[in-house]
């Protein structure tokens, strides 16, 4: 697993779940993320947990035992204000558009894929956050998102339009893993599960061009994940595709 | 409440039945009434033209002695015809209890009832007037016919025919009672069929041969019932061992990669390494199930939601940008032509999603450097986005059914590892035509293949 960047601030998240080996794998990873991980295992300690304690995002189930998800949600925002991932079952209209209805800020349908929720939190945190950049600088890879040029070093990359896209967006979110759907999502607006190798030949093009002929590596693989773009330590983590 | 159809039937007989002898005893009672009365008029007229033809002719007492002796003779025993003479001379007075006819028949001459209050006897009476003559003065002559045999004759007849029809209506439900059953009996044959009917033997059909013909619209709706019971039992199973085969590789993958990694010390890459190949497989799990679910979805008949206007042509633009690096790779191109300024109203998710999986088809089953063309047509009030590859031709045998969910034209290429869908890919476009109110169509000869789909096309139905 990639590290998660020093330079964000730690969350302090509450987990409401009931399925005890879910909520366990989700602390599990969002721990070793860097953030702080509360559990509860139903609604009323979930709620009580909730109203006591300020989070900077709530992830909550909407079928739970107790007092269910959309209960908890409307208890909660009567009081405040604190993010909220609703965890629906069913990929159900209704449950969408009653949680959205009832305040949640965002809805991930089960099963849903780790990489999925740490993508969300990541924007949810993001939000509010001060004007995006306009230069990004990785190791010797220097993008103007304005101009729309990347350099590295001194040498110049040619890009094309969608291929600029998609090496700006991996650079936005340097450090996290994109999947192959989040990154068909971001950068050609493809909202669905594909099932296709387009990224794939994607991002292989994109490595020709700017990772190929330049040292660090920046572009990663991360098998069965996706993609990251960071600079690694010399002989750094595994993960670097087979040559 | 449940109600038997005997029951009913029954009820009905006996309610027709007991309504006709209601009407005929009434018109029969009716008949006979008015006979018995004009019965009696007669007699009271006989009696009473033969008795004023003897007043008249004489007024003196002698013949009136006399004529009193002959109206005791006319009075028979039983006092059913009786004579009354009222008149201001007491000379000329006749008949039993004058006193009380004085009382109850001061009305003028006419036709009337008559009660007399001491024997209770009620008489048809009819009274007339006569003139003055030579010593008599003016008399009222009234005969009466006692009505009590006329009124016993008409009650006998009622409760006759009271019991008679109370006999009819209930031979009519014990009658009507074994017609029903016996006229059921088909009814109860075809329960028996039906009862038989199991799973395992959903291709036998209800016989009609020896069902009546009113029975004949009922078994043949339910035959039919059957027939698409049978088949969508048929298309479940064989659904069933298309997604259990379908599971079977990636889980034996799971299970074996897994075995092996612990069957001895490992170091943690290596671990790594099993662990991401099990992700691969899990994730291809969960791309099975979910576009499973979203078939089982379109399938209970959901329709699309959050449509919005879409220039379809640019929709067609970004889903073929979207899979430039591939064309790229193949050194193939896509035109778009046709209707380049059509309008649609869709979910523009699920189209890029439709079109993509017939784009990410045609790549795949198309030679390098393929010219793929995507055409927009209009018509009939839906708008068709056809993706047409040259490439092997698929048998026409094969083309309907290329929509079917895990259908594969050559059962090996699956193994072969080249495609990167499940099986799914054209019944998801299906769906989503579907969704839309539309269709799908597939044709493929002299090495062209056509894929298309419809999406139902509302500005055109509107107006």
């Amino acid at each position: 697993m990639a590290p998660s960047n020093i330079d964000k601030p730690a969350m302090k998240l509450l987990i409401v779940e009931d399925e005890v080996k879910t909520a366990e794998y989700l602390q599990k990873g969002l721990t070793e993320q860097g953030c702080t991980v509360d559990v509860a295992h139903d609604g009323v300690d979930g709620r009580h947990l909730a109203l006591v304690h300020d989070y900077d995002v709530i992830v909550l189930d909407a079928m739970l035992p107790g007092i269910d998800g959309f209960t908890l949600l409307r208890a909660l925002r009567a009081v405040k204000q604190t993010p909220v991932i609703m965890l629906t079952a069913r990929d159900s209209i209704e449950d969408r558009v009653r949680g959205l209805h009832d305040g949640a800020d965002d809805y991930l349908v089960k099963p849903f894929s780790f990489l999925e929720l740490l993508a969300r939190l990541q924007a949810l945190q993001r939000r509010g956050r001060a004007q995006e950049p306009t230069q990004l600088k990785i190791a010797n890879l220097q993008i103007d998102l304005i101009a729309r040029k990347a350099w590295r070093g001194a040498e110049r990359i040619d890009l094309s339009a969608k291929e600029f896209a998609l090496l700006a967006t991996l650079a936005r979110h340097q450090g996290e893993i994109l999947s192959k759907t989040a990154i068909a999502e971001l950068v050609w607006d493809m909202n669905f599960d594909s099932n296709t190798n387009v990224v794939e030949v994607a991002i292989k093009r994109l490595r020709a061009k700017v990772d190929n002929a330049f040292t660090p590596k920046l572009l990663h693989t991360i098998r069965g994940m996706g993609y990251v773009m960071e600079a690694r330590d010399e002989g750094g983590p595994r993960g670097e595709p087979p040559p | 409440m449940r109600r038997s159809i005997t029951t009913r039937l029954v009820l009905m007989f006996a309610l027709g039945v007991l309504a006709t002898l209601t009407l005929i005893g009434a018109a029969l009672y009716g008949v006979l009434e008015r006979e018995l009365t004009r019965h009696q008029n007669d007699e009271l007229n006989t009696n009473l033209q033969n008795m004023r033809y003897s007043i008249e002719r004489f007024g003196d007492l002698e013949h009136w002695a006399r004529l009193q002796v002959k109206m005791d003779t006319l009075t028979p025993a039983d006092a059913s015809v009786r004579f009354w003479v009222l008149s201001d001379d007491p000379r000329f007075l006749y008949g039993k209890g004058l006193d009380e006819m004085e009382r109850v028949n001061q009305g003028e001459a006419g036709r009337g009832m008559l009660t007399l209050p001491l024997s209770g006897r009620t008489y048809r009476t009819r009274s007339l007037r006569l003139p003055p003559f030579q010593d008599r003065p003016a008399v009222r002559l009234i005969v009466g016919v006692d009505t009590a045999p006329f009124e016993h004759t008409l009650r006998t007849f009622l409760v006759a025919l009271t019991l008679l029809t109370l006999g009819a209506v209930a031979l009519v439900i014990g009658a009507g009672w074994w017609i029903a059953r016996i006229g059921l009996r088909p009814l109860q044959r075809l329960s028996e069929q039906a009862r038989a009917l199991r799973p395992k033997t959903l291709s036998q059909r209800l016989h009609l041969e020896k069902l009546p013909v009113e029975l004949e619209d009922l078994t043949t709706a339910f035959n039919g019932a059957l027939g698409r019971l049978e088949e969508a039992y048929q298309q479940l199973e064989g659904f069933n061992a298309d997604v259990a085969h379908e599971l079977r590789t990636p889980l034996a993958n799971l299970i074996g990669g897994t075995q092996v990694a612990l069957s001895r010390p490992r170091s943690a890459g290596e671990f790594e390494d099993t662990l991401q190949s099990n992700l691969e497989e899990l994730e291809r799990l969960r791309s099975i199930v979910n576009d499973m679910l979203f078939l089982a979805r379109a399938d209970q008949g959901e329709a699309a939601t959050g449509l919005a206007a879409a220039d379809v042509a640019h929709e067609v633009e970004m889903t073929i940008e979207f899979f430039e690096p591939l064309l790229d790779e193949k050194g193939s191109s896509v035109a778009v032509e046709g209707e380049l300024r059509a309008q649609a109203t869709m979910n523009i998710a699920l189209f890029r999603r439709a079109l993509s999986n017939l784009l990410q088809n045609a790549i795949e089953h198309s030679p390098e450097g393929a010219k793929l063309v995507v055409t927009i047509t209009q018509r009939e009030g839906a708008i068709w986005i056809a993706v047409a590859n040259p490439g092997k031709t698929i048998a026409a045998p094969h083309l309907p059914r290329l929509f079917d969910r895990f259908y594969r034209v050559d059962s090996s290429r699956h193994d072969a590892g080249e495609t990167h869908g499940h099986g799914l890919g054209l019944a998801i476009v299906r769906a989503v035509a579907a969704m839309h109110g539309g269709a799908t169509l597939a044709s493929s000869e002299a090495g062209l293949t056509t894929i298309a789909f419809s999406i139902a096309d509302r500005a055109a139905a509107a107006s």
